[in-house]
């Protein structure tokens, strides 16, 4: 079991959570959308895991490389 | 009487200049997980191709009747190479003798590396690994000379004027740090291995002493750190992959600024015609989409290569072939703050265009421009001036210069698109002005807008009209653009204009007004 940290590639707003703590998911499922510059960017699993940890809320403001979420591999 | 004692001895002395810093030094960098540096010539050249300069050269140690007691090799091996057929100079420390900083021999034959290759007007390729000068070499003696003499050459120039007269590619393989580290910048294209080099200014004890600091080698300066900050274009899995992604580089540039870079048969056919782009722009402007998989539909296939994707990485830059030609591409990448101009952006946009500038490379740039990045990091990053020298880069390129506006063409930022030179495609899903619909509708109407009974009712109603009124047409009707073209026909017809530049790519060769510096 591998720990995953997922970090948000930019700066900008959640607009939707697309999972919760616990849901699996396969590599490339979208985890959540974030706004940006006005473009809704996927942030996609890298490899197949469970999600274990959601570290945002929808609206909330995240910065580039924070973590977002853990997945367990 | 032959000389046949003296030819002994002269293949003796290459015999020891071969064993490096003996066996135990030799299984020392092993351990590392490291190859020495004649391996490394060896792996980044075609097999058997090395002709070495200076094999004799070392530090010897004579006795009284001037027997040869002792033969410490210089730790810089040099010489010439072949890549692909092609000739290169290649050279770098031996890590295996005194950590690579350079004994005195070493340091002559380092010294060298780049005359010898703008000399031969050939690519130079060096292996850097190394922390440069050490204390322990210095200090005067009472009545010697210290310094360089006054009217001496200055010894940094030869390395900012290889940058404009041949390809100067560097590998970081271990720890490189202090001048070392200032060669791997002075390069065109630099990479490093993932796991087993550093590069910095200053290594962790210097940190230390200066700045109170306790960090290890891979915090200062692994990878991780590097691939963002853009000292390295490149990260490799492991030494093989860094010569083959050295090689691969090399293989789309001239040998000098006087030659032309080689043109290779193509077997994909230049009338390819992706059915998959009609569709790859989505209508809703604020979806995003992939500009990678765009460029790899139009340019010859598995040709693209990409220089510094985390670096910057709202701008997408590599190189690549079009009907054999090898060209430099520019693209933005919407899935990272729209592909908006940031101030790291900025930076590798000039530095790449002077690069296509100074090797005459036609740059093909995929335009989904947003505008400068905005906000107070951008403010604090100094991003319009980073900005505005892509836009100067552009502005004085040399180069034939295709762009295809593929989406989003606003503000100052997109000056840095076009060039001179230029060829101007236009894509039906194109959408330009002076700012996006979103944020432009409420500045020029904030008057009307704050009046307005329900002000974002009135905002929407604004944006919904403006945008029902764009249309790809008008800039195709007032000749603002080349051609408005079904996004299949790129390739045909960018390798159409490729065929039309070839008398202007002749003309071209020679050294540029403004070549590449780090």
């Amino acid at each position: 079991m591998a720990r995953l940290e997922i970090e948000s590639e930019v700066t900008g707003n959640v607009w939707k959570l697309e999972v919760q703590a616990g849901t699996r998911v396969d590599a490339g499922d979208v985890l959540m959308m974030i706004e940006s510059m006005k473009m809704e960017i996927p942030v996609e699993a890298p490899e197949a895991g469970t999600v274990s940890e959601l570290r945002v809320a929808e609206e909330d403001a995240v910065e580039e490389d924070q973590v977002i979420a853990i997945l367990e591999t | 009487m032959s000389w046949e004692e003296e030819v002994r001895e002269i293949h003796r002395r290459r015999r020891l200049a071969k064993q490096q810093g003996g066996k135990e030094g030799v299984a020392k960098q092993h351990a590392r997980g490291r190859l020495t540096i004649r391996e490394r010539i060896d792996g980044v050249l075609d097999p058997g191709t090395f002709q070495e300069q200076g094999q004799a050269t070392a530090i010897p140690d004579y006795d009284d009747n001037d027997k040869l007691l002792g033969f410490v090799p210089a730790n810089y091996v040099v010489g010439f190479g072949r890549v692909e057929g092609r000739r290169v100079v290649v050279g770098g420390e031996d890590f295996t003798l005194k950590g690579g900083s350079p004994n005195a021999a070493g340091l002559r034959k380092s010294v060298y590396a780049e005359h010898l290759a703008v000399q031969y007007k050939v690519p130079l390729v060096r292996s850097l690994e190394g922390g440069g000068g050490s204390v322990k070499g210095g200090g005067g003696r009472r009545g010697g000379t210290v310094g360089e003499p006054v009217y001496s050459a200055h010894r940094f120039r030869i390395i900012a004027d290889a940058m404009g007269e041949v390809p100067v590619v560097s590998m970081a393989a271990g720890a490189v740090a202090g001048f070392p580290a200032g060669r791997l910048v002075a390069s065109h294209f630099s990479v490093m291995t993932r796991h087993t080099a550093q590069v910095m200014i200053g290594g962790p004890a210097l940190v230390e002493r200066a700045l109170g600091v306790s960090l290890t080698k891979d915090e200062l300066g692994g990878a991780h750190i590097h691939a963002k900050s853009g000292i390295i274009d490149n990260v490799a899995e492991d030494e093989y992959d860094m010569f083959g992604q050295v090689r691969r580089f090399l293989s789309y540039l001239p040998g000098n600024v006087h030659e032309r870079a080689p043109r290779t048969d193509c077997h994909d056919d230049p009338e390819r015609m992706e059915e998959a782009l009609l569709t790859a722009i989505p209508r809703d402007s604020n979806a995003p989409f992939d500009m990678r998989e765009i460029v790899a539909m139009i340019m010859d296939r598995d040709s693209f290569f990409e220089l510094a994707p985390g670096y910057g990485p709202s701008q997408i830059a590599g190189l690549a072939r079009l009907d054999g030609q090898p060209v430099g591409v520019l693209a933005n990448d919407n899935r990272v703050y729209a592909g908006a101009m940031t101030a790291e952006a900025g930076q590798k946009y000039r530095r790449f265009v002077e690069m296509c500038d100074t090797f005459h490379l036609p740059i093909v740039n995929f335009v989904d421009q947003p505008g400068f990045m905005i906000g107070p990091e951008a403010e604090r990053n100094g991003t319009i001036r980073y900005g505005m020298a892509a836009v100067a880069a552009a502005a004085q390129a040399t180069i034939p210069w295709a762009a295809i506006q593929v989406h989003k063409g606003f503000g100052v930022a997109t000056a840095a698109h076009y060039a001179p030179d230029n060829y101007v495609l236009a894509w039906p899903s194109v959408e330009s002005g002076a700012l996006p619909l979103e944020g432009g509708v409420a500045v020029a109407f904030h008057r009307e807008i704050a009046a307005a009974e329900d002000p974002d009712a009135k905002r929407r109603e604004l944006e919904d009209r403006l945008r029902s009124a764009r249309s790809p047409y008008p800039r195709a009707e007032s000749f603002a653009v080349h051609e408005l073209i079904d996004p299949r026909e790129t390739r045909p017809v960018l390798c159409r204009w490729i065929d039309w530049i070839q008398p202007r790519l002749d003309e071209l060769k020679g050294p540029t007004r403004f070549p590449m510096r780090p």
